[in-house]
């Protein structure tokens, strides 16, 4: 037994993150740690890593018990953490993040920098990580940033290594990347335990599977012969039909058409259209563009030529302002940063796209907004303590509504989805796609962005396939995962 | 809720305290002194409230100040009627305002770096444009800004209630208000909601800069002189007063209650140091003291929170 946690229990303030926390890890073992949002996975974590401290419960590291105060005396005890955002120093290269802290000395705290160079060098070519150590971090993609923390693991002779979340900003090959080298970090007898939310992945590397519920360990047992189903049965505690499908609507009048968009190198001449009552999926690898596009058609970035059209009239867009004003909606990949002012008040966030209709004379009516907001949240199912409770503390399923219910309020025409689902419950999955598709009954047309090829399959009506800034084709609804990464990933037959 | 009233309470108790210690504090001379001093400083800090909220800081307040009182004086002694001059030294610190406004939107420079340029130019300015001399020709009925009652009330804490009771209603009950919260809090998504932030932003340093004016004209009503040298150092006090109750440097927080509060706890501190004889260097560090005591209060309860 490498590590053993027994009932460990965390509050924060009046709220409960942990119950009892239980997990069993052994050496040369996959452990998955599985859970909906707020059922204690990163709390868990955080406190065998030494970020926080744990209230009650009992640690067993190789037989002894242990109390982490800091990371550091997590990461002494050979315990190393793999972060959902990167925790390195941008500005340093990637042989001073690897040894950053352990940096090979000489006299008077002088680093013997030819050393650590070389040290770096070798460590990459023996897992062969596509790699330099001389490179800046900042110029490195999510994946190689979690390379880097990985070398930096193995470096510091870590026996045990906490995945939070790898693969959720990767593409396919990249998570395969991944996968290929927790393996390898079984094979050298390390433990490694892995949160993730994709459960088919999950399945393909895991050996031991716990789940966490409400702060509590509710199931633990071999990956092998756990259906996907069962696993969403324990995260959730009751069945969930996983499988949604969504019937799809006559189309109405073209809402969006989008001709030869170029915006080197990133977009190369797209050209698209949306109908009202659409949902379109939008699929391919990150760094493919389809970010890109969303931000261009909304005019976060300027475009070289083409033209943008909203309800048959031309966009121009110099700023976000004027794509909002010709009711063109994003909800962007990146929620925390982009979309909600997390520490104001879900009522301010709802209502900031929109104020206008909440105020007369730039004086706001405040009675007014409290109807609407609380009109707003009901119909969208935000489950939320009051209008002025902080954006920040709700789920990330109920945050990303009241990112959507600022648009709805807005009566905003085009919807563009960057990812929808990044880091949302399986239970609040389905409610946001019941959401888009109430919007799409509602007339608005849908532009989808998403990774997760199964939940375009599930919601979208067709489904555009965008390359290295160009769209390589165009599916049906009902098409296959094969067909999606065929276009996505290979060289057109001419 | 006690530690968010803690701001409350230390002004009561050092108001109580004060009393107790010397009977030359509660008295309407002593009192309408502390007043007078405090105003300036408060009226400034009202402006930065704003500007905090809205996830800025504005360096040049103490140059502004100066501009505005120099100008407005140097009409005065041409001519100008006082209400005029009053007017002319609003209007300068608005035009400061502004163009700090603008080159931080327009140029995209941080504004902790644009204001600590102005800061150097508009005193510099100042100093050109007066010559170094301080201006004294002005009316004797300009003293009634900044040394004058009504209803046996100092002139200037009407002045200031109105202005508080201003920025209070801006913050809190208009649209504008509302969009220098989202700004402060995370200015992506604000640009995401298609909020006009460069204009929400630069509106917020100029009606900070016209604050400043006026304090600058108040200043140079007390003083009966328009100084080119005035306000050297009252960005700090100001930005201080600001967020001793709650105001986040990081943007997003502050409140004009939070604010004026803060201005009296340090302006009775500064009279109660005067008045119990405790020399002024010492006065210098047990307000810097302070500061640092009530943020790190501050944070400890919203570290609880989180």
């Amino acid at each position: 037994m490498l590590l053993e946690l027994r009932d460990i229990e965390k509050r924060f303030g009046g709220v409960r993150a942990l119950r009892s926390g239980n997990l069993r890890l052994e050496a040369a073992q996959v452990h998955l740690l599985l859970g909906e949002n707020g059922a204690g996975k990163s709390t868990l974590m955080k406190i065998v890593a030494g970020m926080i401290e744990r209230d009650a419960g009992e640690m067993i590291l190789n037989g002894h018990p242990v109390h982490f105060r800091r990371p550091a005396e997590a990461a002494r005890a050979g315990i190393a953490m793999v972060h959902q955002e990167s925790l390195l120093a941008p500005h340093l290269s990637v042989a001073e993040n690897i040894f950053l802290g352990t940096e090979p000395g000489r006299v008077a705290g002088f680093v013997d920098r030819r050393k650590m160079m070389n040290a770096a060098a070798r460590l990459i070519e023996e897992h062969r990580f596509p790699l330099q150590a001389n490179w800046r971090v900042d110029k490195l993609s999510p994946a190689g940033k979690q390379l880097v923390e990985i070398c930096r693991a193995i470096q510091h002779g870590s026996s045990i290594l906490i995945f939070d979340e790898p693969t959720s900003s990767l593409s396919a090959t990249e998570s395969e990347e991944v996968f290929r080298i927790v393996r390898s970090l079984r094979e050298r007898r390390m433990g490694v335990i892995y949160i993730t939310h994709r459960l088919e992945e999950s399945r393909a590397i895991g050996d031991q599977v716990t789940v966490l519920r409400d702060g509590e360990t509710v199931f633990t047992g071999p990956a092998q012969g756990l259906s996907i189903d069962a696993m969403i049965r324990h995260m959730v505690g009751r069945e969930v039909t996983q499988i949604y499908q969504r019937s799809p609507l006559p189309p109405g009048d073209e809402l969006l058409r989008i001709e030869g968009l170029t915006r080197k190198p990133l977009l190369d001449d797209i050209s698209l259209s949306l109908r009202a009552g659409e949902i379109v999926g939008m699929a391919g690898l990150v760094g493919a563009g389809r970010t890109e596009l969303c931000r261009t058609i909304f005019g976060l970035d300027t475009a070289d030529s083409g033209e943008v059209f909203v309800a048959g009239r031309r966009l121009r867009t110099r700023s976000p302002r004027d794509a909002v004003q010709a009711g063109v909606a994003l909800i962007p990949e990146d929620r925390q940063h982009a979309g909600l002012a997390r520490a104001l008040p879900i009522s301010h966030n709802m209502t900031a796209a929109c104020l206008e209709r909440v105020s007369r004379f730039g004086f706001l009516r405040m009675k007014e907004e409290r109807r609407m907001v609380e009109d707003n949240a009901r119909k969208l199912r935000i489950r939320m303590e009051g209008p002025r409770q902080p954006a920040g503390r709700l789920s990330g399923g109920n945050q990303q509504k009241v990112v959507i219910s600022k648009w709805v309020f807005r009566g905003a025409k085009v919807f563009l989805f960057d990812e929808p689902t990044r880091g949302i419950d399986v239970g609040a999955k389905v409610e946001v796609f019941e959401t888009m598709d109430a919007l799409a009954r509602s007339g608005a047309a849908i532009l989808m962005v998403s990774s997760e090829l199964p939940e375009l399959l599930q919601v979208a009506d067709r489904i555009l396939v965008m390359r290295q800034g160009r769209i390589t084709g165009e599916l049906p609804g009902r098409t296959t995962q094969d067909e999606i990464m065929k276009l996505a990933t290979l060289e057109s037959a001419s | 809720m006690i530690q968010r009233l803690l701001p409350f309470f230390t002004l009561i108790a050092l108001f109580v305290g004060l009393s107790i210690a010397t009977p030359h504090f509660l008295t309407s001379t002593n009192l309408s002194s502390v007043i007078r001093q405090t105003a300036v400083i408060n009226i400034m800090a009202l402006g930065m409230t704003m500007i905090i909220i809205a996830g800025g800081i504005d360096l040049s307040v103490g140059s502004t100040l100066a501009m505005g009182g120099l100008l407005g004086t140097m009409a005065m002694e041409s001519g100008a009627p006082i209400s005029a001059g009053i007017a002319v030294g609003i209007f300068t610190g608005l035009v400061c305002g502004l163009l700090n406004g603008l080159m931080t939107t327009r140029l995209r420079i941080n504004p902790f770096i644009v204001t600590l340029g102005t800061l150097g130019i508009y005193r510099g300015l100042a100093l050109i444009i007066s010559n170094g001399l301080p201006v004294h020709n002005v009316p004797q009925g300009f003293s009634f800004l900044g040394e004058g009652n009504l209803y046996a009330v100092p002139f200037v804490l009407w002045i200031l209630l109105l202005c508080a009771v201003g920025v209070h209603v801006l913050l809190e009950h208009t649209r504008h208000g509302r969009y220098v919260f989202a700004i402060g809090s995370n200015p992506e998504a604000a640009l995401y909601a298609g909020i006009a932030v460069a204009f929400h932003t630069t509106a917020v340093y100029t009606i900070g800069g016209l604050l400043t004016g006026l304090a600058g004209m108040i200043e140079a009503s007390r003083l009966m002189t328009g100084q080119p040298t005035a306000g050297q150092g009252y960005e700090l006090q100001a930005i201080a007063a600001v967020v001793i109750c709650g105001g986040s440097l990081r943007g997003g927080e502050g409140s004009v209650i939070g604010t004026l509060v803060g201005a009296f706890i340090m302006g009775l501190l500064a009279n109660g140091s005067d008045l119990l004889g405790i020399s002024p260097y010492l006065q210098q560090a047990i307000i810097g003291a302070i500061i640092i005591l009530a943020v790190a209060v501050d944070e400890l309860r919203k570290r609880r929170l989180s």
